[in-house]
């Protein structure tokens, strides 16, 4: 592969974004009404994902009830056709996909009023359709947009992104030409605060400009929960307008 | 992980109440380090990271093999972190699926291997047909928390001490000379990463954590198994002494304020500036210790020399 | 652009804490996603009423008690879901938009046995656990004076076993918000004879019945929990509608039910039926014609129908929805998306019509 230039003098990225700009951002949430208690779909760049919702339901294995709080279990489904090559090898059982699972339970754990739920499991089910770059970021904003849809409790928001850094430039939202050129940050952030509840590096930064990194992502990380709530909004406002037809 | 063990409500109260004011049941400071014990054996990469009652052992082989036809100028570096139930009741055999096991390895793995710590294109030895396989085996011995931070000093401490045995190539054929027949050598490290781990506390309720700005969170230094079971988040850190964040992994958990994870950061290079230092000095110290009969033993004389 | 940037107002303090400020960007750049009329839509729209999401604050007034879908810090109440505020007395609770459904005693429900235990059913009610039917809370074969035994124990699964349906009434809630159920009248007990289905919980409304006889001689039990049980008409159904004679149901309809009522028989039948083992009876009547088949899946559909419109489902609209559906002699295709949303519209629009009128 010919060396590309990801980011031109004149601030441009590969597709034509600058430094700090997202990827276009389209959620729907209620898209699986009968095969779950709340769903979402998100399309975040490229990456094309469904998240569902079940529960709390009565748990179907006597160890996975918990007389305090609900269990949350969370299994991501990364398709093999996700990627421009099609994989040999099912996603399932790596590594990667188990951290990413247990990150995410973590994540929401402290996010989600699992103690309104007692004696109950909530399962969450993710199928990524596609991905380009940001992963970890937009499996976070697709959870987020089910439970809220599922009606489950929550304190607050969390959106997720990632921010690389170029040289000395950070770029927002990056997809997965610019993931594979240099390192990243993965962030989830609580609601408008600056409290971070994921926080990811996997390549080298320098600590002198992590700072500069965090901004930008959290910055970025408060415009994406906008973009739902604008969402959430819609479809309540929908939703509302029908019942008061009742 | 410590599914099995489960404190009692009495002593939990008893260890969160004292966090609270500041406090901890070894007597440590918040933010200080244990005394990291390094050992090292008789043979060169076999190397033993003591950390309180924490115990990793690691040790460090290499072998010929076919580098991966993709990476004809790379050589081949694993490292396998297998937990049994003799670090501790909480690990099972066999089965390292479970969250925390995962995380562990996955941190140690992107700590040194994805770092780049060690130079793969140096133990190329015939483009496409031979390379060195360099295998870090980390055993757990005993569990007294920290096993990221014990296992990533023992193994990048394993990587500086080992040397791979000398070669000679002709064309395709490779001679590997022997540890006795010729000086072995030492691998390439490009840089020392060192691990750090927070651990995170919630004197409050969850609704101040989340709305309210008082940022009470506390965090504290290298956790002991105690403090493990309990905690609300776990941050780690990896960093190097250039100044440069190889890693960081604060996978949900505790949300936390992000200017407070960065002076976290900021402390733990302090940390890492230390550890660095002692592993470079005991390194040294090993080798001089070693090599203590070399001038009496050498039959180098002054009329070989003319 | 002015728009978009109000929207983001919510809480503005938060936005201009200073973390670094040579990364404060311009959130003008990255409006691209919207467009400005649906920006200005949203804003009259939180004007109209009140929409909250999760972690909104929905007052900083101490002088509220916080009910569900909320949590405080200090005087300030925020919302935990997503749904519509509402203000009972000193009350504020959120209402969230969906969610399952969560009992309250006197409710009349559809559930399904899950699990015999101790002494003891497990029923899914749809709802976050399964709720719970003791023996105690049974009528048991054998008149309401019987006494429960040890044999009685043994043979539970005699019954109700898994899988089987019932309704039944919501006796009390435990601590945790799971329900405790009894099935102690003649209303309630083992279902037969009939088709089940499930539209979200939230489009029933709870009212004083919650079981409908309805043209075509179909009777309808519709949970709250969401449940909905359509049978053949029994004897019991229709001697239960007598005492009220020209009630809305069984007026309503060509084939309503009170036009052959044997008013007479209702004690002597009820004696019979409390007796034997018949109403734990697993066996469908024979005599279940193909019309009578054809006109509970026709009900079912229409059913199914409403609820993808979200309409809200009553008796009324039920049998008007289902005059409506007359329309499309074969009964498959009701549920096909355009003739679902036709059927939705028309009971809409009728029931404008008849607003108008009055």
């Amino acid at each position: 592969m010919s060396r590309l230039e990801i980011y031109s003098p004149e601030g441009l990225r590969l597709d034509g974004r600058r430094w700090n700009e997202l990827r276009k951002f389209d959620a729907s949430i209620n898209t699986h009404a009968h095969l779950s208690d709340g769903s979402s779909y998100l399309e975040q760049g490229n990456n094309k994902i469904f998240t569902l919702v079940k529960g709390p339901r009565e748990p179907s294995q006597r160890s996975q009830l918990d007389q305090s709080k609900a269990t949350l279990n969370v299994t991501v489904n990364i398709t093999r056709f996700s990627k421009f090559e099609r994989s040999k090898a099912s996603h399932k059982n790596e590594r990667r996909t188990l951290e990413i699972q247990t990150s995410l339970v973590r994540t929401f754990e402290k996010n989600l009023m699992l103690q309104n739920y007692p004696r109950t499991v909530i399962d969450i089910e993710i199928h990524v359709l596609q991905q380009d770059g940001g992963l970890v970021g937009s499996l976070i904003n697709g959870i987020t947009l089910a439970c809220i849809d599922a009606g489950i409790a929550m304190y607050d928001y969390i959106s997720g992104v990632s921010v690389g850094l170029y040289d000395t430039v950070p770029l927002l939202d990056i997809n997965s030409l610019e993931e594979n050129a240099m390192s990243c940050a993965t962030l989830g952030v609580v609601g408008k605060t600056e409290k971070l509840s994921l926080l990811l590096v996997e390549d080298k930064i320098p600590l002198d400009r992590l700072e500069n990194v965090l901004a930008i992502g959290i910055a970025g990380a408060h415009r994406i929960r906008d973009l739902m709530d604008q969402e959430l909004r819609r479809h309540a406002q929908k939703r509302i307008a029908n019942s008061s037809k009742k | 992980m410590a599914k099995d063990i489960e404190i009692s409500t009495a002593e939990a109260q008893f260890i969160v109440g004292a966090l609270k004011e500041r406090y901890r049941l070894d007597g440590r400071s918040f933010d200080e380090f244990r005394e990291v014990k390094i050992k090292f054996g008789n043979e060169y990469g076999d190397v033993m990271v003591e950390m309180g009652e924490t115990k990793v052992h690691v040790r460090i082989s290499c072998q010929v093999t076919q580098p991966y036809e993709d990476r004809p100028f790379e050589g081949l570096f694993l490292i396998s972190t297998e937990s049994t139930p003799m670090a501790g009741p909480q690990f099972e055999n066999g089965t390292n699926t479970s969250g925390d096991e995962v995380l562990i390895s996955r941190i140690i793995e992107k700590a040194i291997r994805r770092s780049g710590a060690l130079d793969v294109e140096g133990l190329c030895i015939v483009a496409g047909s031979k390379c060195w396989a360099v295998r870090a085996n980390v055993h757990f011995l005993n569990c007294d928390g920290g096993f990221i931070d014990a296992s990533c000093i023992a193994v990048i401490a394993g990587l500086m001490h080992f040397k791979k045995p000398d070669i000679t190539v002709h064309g395709e054929k490779v001679i590997v000379h022997p540890l006795d027949e010729r000086e072995p050598v030492p691998l390439g490290i490009l840089h020392i990463p060192i691990c750090v781990t927070f651990s995170f506390f919630n004197p409050q309720d969850t609704e101040e954590n989340i709305k309210g700005e008082s940022n009470q969170e506390i965090a504290i230094i290298d956790a002991t198994l105690k403090e493990e079971l309990l905690r609300d988040g776990v941050l780690t850190v990896t960093l190097n002494k250039n100044r440069e964040v190889v890693q960081v992994s604060k996978a949900g958990g505790l949300p936390m304020d992000a200017l407070q994870l960065m002076e976290c950061c900021h402390k733990a290079y302090s940390i890492i500036e230390r550890i660095t230092d002692q592993i470079i000095n005991q390194i040294k110290e090993d080798y001089k210790e070693r090599e203590k009969y070399k001038a009496l033993l050498s039959s180098e004389n002054a009329r070989d020399a003319s | 652009m002015s728009e978009v940037i109000t929207i983001v107002k919510g809480k503005g303090s938060f936005q201009q804490t200073p973390l670094s400020n040579d990364s404060r960007y311009e959130s003008d750049d990255e409006d691209v996603y919207m467009s400005d009329s649906e920006a200005q839509q949203n804003n009259e729209d939180l004007a109209k009423s009140q929409i909250v999401t999760p972690g909104e604050l929905v007052t900083d007034d101490p002088i509220w008690m916080r009910g569900h879908g909320t949590y405080f810090l200090d005087n300030m109440t925020y919302s935990s879901v997503a749904g519509t505020v509402s203000r009972v007395n000193r009350l504020l609770s959120v209402t969230p938009l969906r969610g399952r459904y969560s009992p309250e005693t006197g409710d009349h429900i559809v559930g399904r046995i899950a699990e015999v235990g101790n002494k003891r059913w497990k029923v899914d009610i749809g709802g976050k656990q399964h709720a719970v039917l003791m023996l105690g809370s049974v009528n048991l074969p054998g008149g309401i004076l019987r006494r429960k035994s040890e044999s009685d124990e043994l043979q539970m699964r005699s019954f109700l076993k898994e899988g089987d349906l019932l309704n039944a009434e919501v006796q009390s809630l435990f601590q945790d918000g799971s329900a405790s159920l009894h099935t102690r009248s003649l209303k309630y007990g083992k279902l037969r004879n009939g088709l089940f289905c499930q539209v979200p919980s939230s489009l029933i409304v709870r009212s004083k019945n919650h079981t409908h006889n309805l043209p075509g001689n179909v009777t309808i039990v519709l949970g709250v929990n969401g449940y909905i049980w359509l049978r053949k008409t029994s004897k019991m159904d229709l001697a239960r509608d007598s005492p009220m004679a020209g009630s809305s149901g069984s007026a309503n309809g060509p084939t309503g039910a009170t036009s052959l009522n044997p008013t007479q028989n209702v004690s002597i039948t009820r004696l019979e039926e409390e007796s034997s083992w018949q109403i734990y009876s697993d066996e469908n009547d024979p005599d279940i014609s193909n019309s009578m088949r054809q006109t509970v899946t026709r009900y079912a559909n229409v059913i199914k129908a409403l609820a993808y419109c979200e309409i809200g489902i009553t008796q009324e609209r039920i049998i008007s929805a289902y005059e409506a559906s007359m329309a499309y002699p074969n009964i498959g295709s009701l549920i096909e998306r355009e003739n679902m949303e036709a059927l939705g519209a028309d009971i809409i629009n009728a029931e404008k019509m008849r607003g108008n009128g009055v």
